[in-house]
């Protein structure tokens, strides 16, 4: 394999409106002086988007009971930051890809918004409706949710979802206070944040009490397994909410594992048949496989379309987006399907017209590993610094396999291998798990196809799956001469590593060992420690 | 009535117009998050009283 | 007490991983297979012509490749590991299977292959990597069943010609029990009041029979069973309190020297190369295939804090209290091995649970890998044996 040389390519359209976007920073400030300048028609279309977003976030504050669980849950102050979460991630952003940005993110912070509604309405402290709680099964953040494919009355709802997962998208200290919550409690220091700021939840006694049962399951690692051993113990034994661990194999790839796997979905399914009272609905089931093939087709395209010279959904686009729909939504919010419908006309437009989201390309990196939550607009970043495009990253480089659509009884059989392979192929296990060639040589692979000449490996450091290639990563990156920069961070604690710390990485890099000059140099060194 | 209808339709561009000074001026300057950003620090102390039962 | 007679002939066999028994074994033209983790079925391994050695790094100096491959954030076990694989101190080894137990044993023995750290001239050496279930459950176990046929049985038959047949899985059940009734005989002596085996030897006997072949150490510890049946203890038990050790992986035996001489008597170990459970016979029927039944009793067995289900993580609690009583534990210290994810989750759990609901005293600790004669761990195990003797004194004035 040989990595190529990347030309730089420069945009044949001017970039409207502000292009020194750091100036746009309030030093040691938490929000922005004022929000971008983006020429005059993408300033009026942020707006009027901004104006939804404060609709929608109006329509939530109307109803009494979600204020007296602002009052109630420390992680729900973080929500104050949500139109800022979209700037930050629209930064530099225009035409195309502006849309593109806005039609996920908006859409993602309607579905948030319903799923707080569900959480405080079922809650016991807060809504108390019972009834509406005996519908709910809850299940981990990080989980695919795949086993709810055929259940459409109940609903399935995360309470890890928004009190750490959004919130660390949201304000990026917010998962400070669990984290430190969990190690009063001895938890070491060394464990990684998200399952630990979970736990720190759980310990805190701050999250919704609801559910006619819970699913757990072995999610991403070591931690998030362990982690959920402490919800339970509060969930289960107090609340009196019974839980299944659904157990996913670790070694996804071998097929003598399948069988253990189907059957536990058979097992899950059942146990929520059993606590509900509601029968597995196999049309249901179909009609949501369908959408599931429709969301796998489009990031299927969207991914060869990154393959080529002009990219369109990547970076931050492609991540956040993948993430809340591969796993969270799973094919059962059809809104999803529009949405993905309508990100592919926007994405072969702009492929037609060959258009550029920024004023030059210098580089084409594979971003590999697991993002810091904290900074997951480092993408933007990446981009309006220093020209880099982040074509993919790993926990979009997921399954590309269709699944049984139609209704047959051979289908019925294979769809308990369909759910369990979603499953186990989970965003972030199924490459931190599996063996080492979905992680290590997969990477390469990815560099190769894509026509990669550089890699930004972001180190999670205390993934200890993802930790424990390192050395792999970087004798590879050597022997095939190819520029691999790492980014450590620590996920949930900017504590550790800061922003500026994450920036100053790649600043260093690109400085001394490509020896190039910023694109954008106001964005080199900012002070965001204090910001959201 | 005519002139009736050309004074609402005024009234309605004038008020649309206000509306989008408003709320552009906030949208641009980023007012909302300013807000919002002074409010946080009043619930973080709220949250620290409010008690709870910590426990494993 | 008088020193055991065989002690130093064990002592020496935890020198090195090659040790002596494994040479000598080699020589007879057995097969010796690593493996790093107690979710492998031990007498799978130790089936006719091949053996089990329980990879261990004994005397670690430096881990700094160990470090450069891992990072400084995976455990010092799997780091100083894969330093031993790479500076050749494994090559003697025939295979080595590796369940995916926790990722980082995981990753430890993926840097072994993709590095070829070993068994590059020998024809037929082979990894292996198992899944292993995450709760014990019917299910659970018919993965287990096939995970052993398919990872460890096959690849033995086909690169060793091993007999993988249900009579020599039976004939290696035998000589595995014979060796874990002995053990757990000459446990039983650290239940009386003034024991006539210390922590640190019955440590060092334990270990040994993971680290060597155990046909060879049979009649060693026949003489030592015998021997601790007339051994005089002193006249006086000379420590301040009984603990028993639960947590990770120990296989340093300086970690249960150091308990000791910090005034405690390590009165069972309830850790990963300890005998409990690691060294409970298991039981077999003539009505069941032999493999089935073992996958069965490690499963239930086993004390890993990856089982998930509720049962088991509360069974892992349960047991810990019946033990400390069995054993009559005044306390109990959870250690885990730094930078290991499971047991930093189950050392918080289980240290609270048993604080809180079964009225244990515990020291929660972390430490390296290899302890040496740490100042800070000995302080604090001072310290709790200090806590011990103020609870008891208080709890006479009452």
């Amino acid at each position: 394999m040989a990595v190529k040389k990347f030309k730089t390519m420069v945009n044949p359209e001017k970039i409207k409106g502000d292009t020194r976007y750091g100036d746009l920073y309030k030093p040691h400030g938490k929000v922005r002086k004022r929000r971008e300048w983006r020429g005059v028609q993408d300033t009026l279309y942020d707006y009027w988007r901004w104006l939804g977003i404060m609709m929608t976030l109006g329509k939530f504050v109307m109803v009494p009971r979600n204020v007296k669980a602002m009052f109630r849950y420390r992680w729900m102050a973080n929500y104050l930051a949500v139109p800022m979460m979209v700037d930050r991630f629209t930064q530099g952003l225009r035409g195309e890809y502006l849309r593109m940005a806005h039609e996920e993110q908006d859409l993602i912070i309607i579905d948030v918004a319903k799923l707080l509604n569900t959480l405080f309405r079922g809650d016991r402290r807060i809504g108390n409706d019972e009834e509406f709680s005996k519908i709910n099964v809850l299940v981990d953040e990080n989980e695919m949710t795949a086993v709810m494919m055929g259940f459409p009355n109940l609903k399935c709802t995360s309470r890890e979802t928004p009190s750490t997962y959004v919130s660390v998208l949201l304000n990026q200290h917010a998962a400070e206070h669990y984290i430190d919550v969990a190690q009063e409690f001895g938890l070491a220091g060394d464990v990684c944040p998200m399952p630990e700021a979970e736990a720190g939840v759980s310990i805190d006694d701050d999250a919704p009490i609801l559910g006619a049962c819970a699913v757990q399951c072995n999610t991403t690692c070591d931690g998030s397994l362990l982690g959920n051993g402490v919800i339970s113990e509060r969930l289960e034994k107090e609340d009196g909410i019974p839980v299944f661990q659904l157990p996913a194999p670790l070694r996804h790839k071998q097929d003598d594992v399948q069988d253990y796997a189907a059957e536990e979905i058979r097992r899950a399914i059942k146990f929520i048949e059993e606590h509900t009272g509601h029968k597995w609905d196999w049309d249901y089931y179909f009609e949501c496989a369908r959408r599931v093939n429709i969301a796998t087709r489009c990031r299927n395209e969207w991914l060869d379309m990154n393959k080529t010279d002009y990219p369109q959904i990547f970076g931050g686009n492609l991540a956040l987006y993948t993430e809340t729909n591969y796993m969270a939504i799973c094919g059962k919010v059809p809104d999803f399907e529009k949405c993905d419908k309508k990100l592919m006309k926007l994405a072969e437009q702009a492929y037609k017209k060959r258009r550029m989201a920024a004023p030059e390309y210098r580089h084409r990196a594979i971003v590999w590993g697991v993002q810091s939550h904290f900074y997951m607009d480092f993408l933007v970043w990446l981009l309006n610094c220093w020209g880099i495009v982040p074509l993919t990253d790993m926990l979009s480089c997921i399954n590309t396999e269709m699944i049984a659509e139609t209704d047959t009884p051979e289908n019925r059989e294979q769809a308990y291998y369909d759910m369990a392979m979603l499953t186990e192929e989970m965003i972030m296990r199924n490459r931190t798990h599996g063996g080492y060639k979905v992680l290590l040589n997969d990477l390469f692979r990815f560099v190769e196809e894509y026509n990669a000449d550089m890699i930004i490996l972001w180190e999670h450091i205390t993934c200890k799956a993802l930790d424990g290639m390192h050395g792999m990563f970087e004798d590879r990156a050597r022997e095939l001469g190819i520029p691999l920069i790492w980014v450590d961070h620590q996920l949930f604690d900017p504590r550790v590593v800061s922003r500026q710390g994450v920036r100053d990485q790649v600043n260093q890099y690109m400085r001394t060992v490509m020896q190039e000059e910023p694109l954008d140099p106001t964005l080199e060194f900012l002070d965001d420690e204090n910001s959201w | 009535m005519k002139k009736k209808a050309l004074k609402a339709l005024l009234y309605l561009l004038l008020t649309v117009s206000g509306l989008f000074v408003v709320t552009f001026t906030v949208y641009f300057f980023n007012l909302d998050m300013k807000l919002t950003s002074m409010i946080e620090p009043f619930l973080l102390k709220h949250y620290d009283r409010i008690p709870r039962n910590q426990h494993l | 007490m008088k020193d055991l007679k065989h002690l130093i002939y064990f002592e020496d066999l935890l020198q090195e991983a090659n040790n002596d028994l494994i040479r000598q074994a080699q020589e007879e033209g057995k097969k010796c297979i690593g493996y790093m983790c107690e979710n492998v079925p031990e007498p799978l391994l130790n089936l006719p012509g091949c053996f089990s050695a329980r990879l261990r790094a004994p005397r670690t100096g430096s881990i700094d490749v160990g470090t450069y491959y891992l990072t400084s954030f995976l455990c010092e076990y799997s780091r100083a590991m894969l330093e031993r694989a790479l500076e050749g101190g494994f090559n003697f080894l025939d295979a080595m299977i590796t369940p995916d137990g926790c990722s980082m044993l995981n990753r430890c023995v993926e840097n072994m292959e993709l590095l070829k750290a070993m068994g590059a001239d020998k024809e037929g050496f082979f990894f292996d990597y198992m899944e292993i279930p995450m709760k014990a459950d019917y299910n659970g176990l018919d993965l287990y069943v096939v995970q052993c046929k398919n990872h460890i049985l096959k690849p033995l038959a086909e690169n060793y010609g091993i007999d993988i047949s249900d009579a020599a899985i039976r004939q290696a059940v035998a000589e595995h029990n014979h060796v874990c009734e002995l053990l757990r005989a000459i446990g039983d002596f650290r239940k009386l009041d003034n024991p006539t085996i210390t922590g640190y030897e019955y440590n060092v006997l334990c270990l040994a029979s993971y680290a060597a072949p155990k046909y060879l150490i049979i009649d060693k510890l026949e003489e030592t069973l015998e021997e601790l049946k007339t051994r005089e203890p002193d006249p006086k038990p000379w420590f301040k309190a009984r603990v028993l050790v639960v947590g990770s992986e120990v296989d340093d035996t300086d970690f249960i020297k150091l308990v000791e001489d910090s005034g405690a008597f390590v009165c069972a170990d309830r850790f990963c190369y300890g005998s409990l459970p690691g060294r409970d016979p298991i039981e077999l029927n003539d009505e069941e295939d032999a493999l089935t039944q073992i996958c069965r009793q490690y499963m239930y067995r086993g004390e890993c804090p990856r089982y998930m289900n509720t049962q088991k993580m509360d069974a892992r609690r349960e047991y810990v209290d019946k033990l400390a009583k069995e054993y009559k534990a005044d306390g109990i210290i959870y250690q885990q091995m730094k930078f290991c994810d499971p047991w930093a989750y189950e050392k918080m759990m289980g240290s609270h649970i048993l604080r809180a609901r079964y009225g244990h005293p515990v020291l929660s600790v972390d430490r390296p890998y290899a302890i040496g004669s740490s100042g800070q761990m000995r302080t604090r195990v001072q310290a709790f044996m200090e806590s011990i003797d103020i609870k008891k004194i208080q709890k006479e004035g009452e």
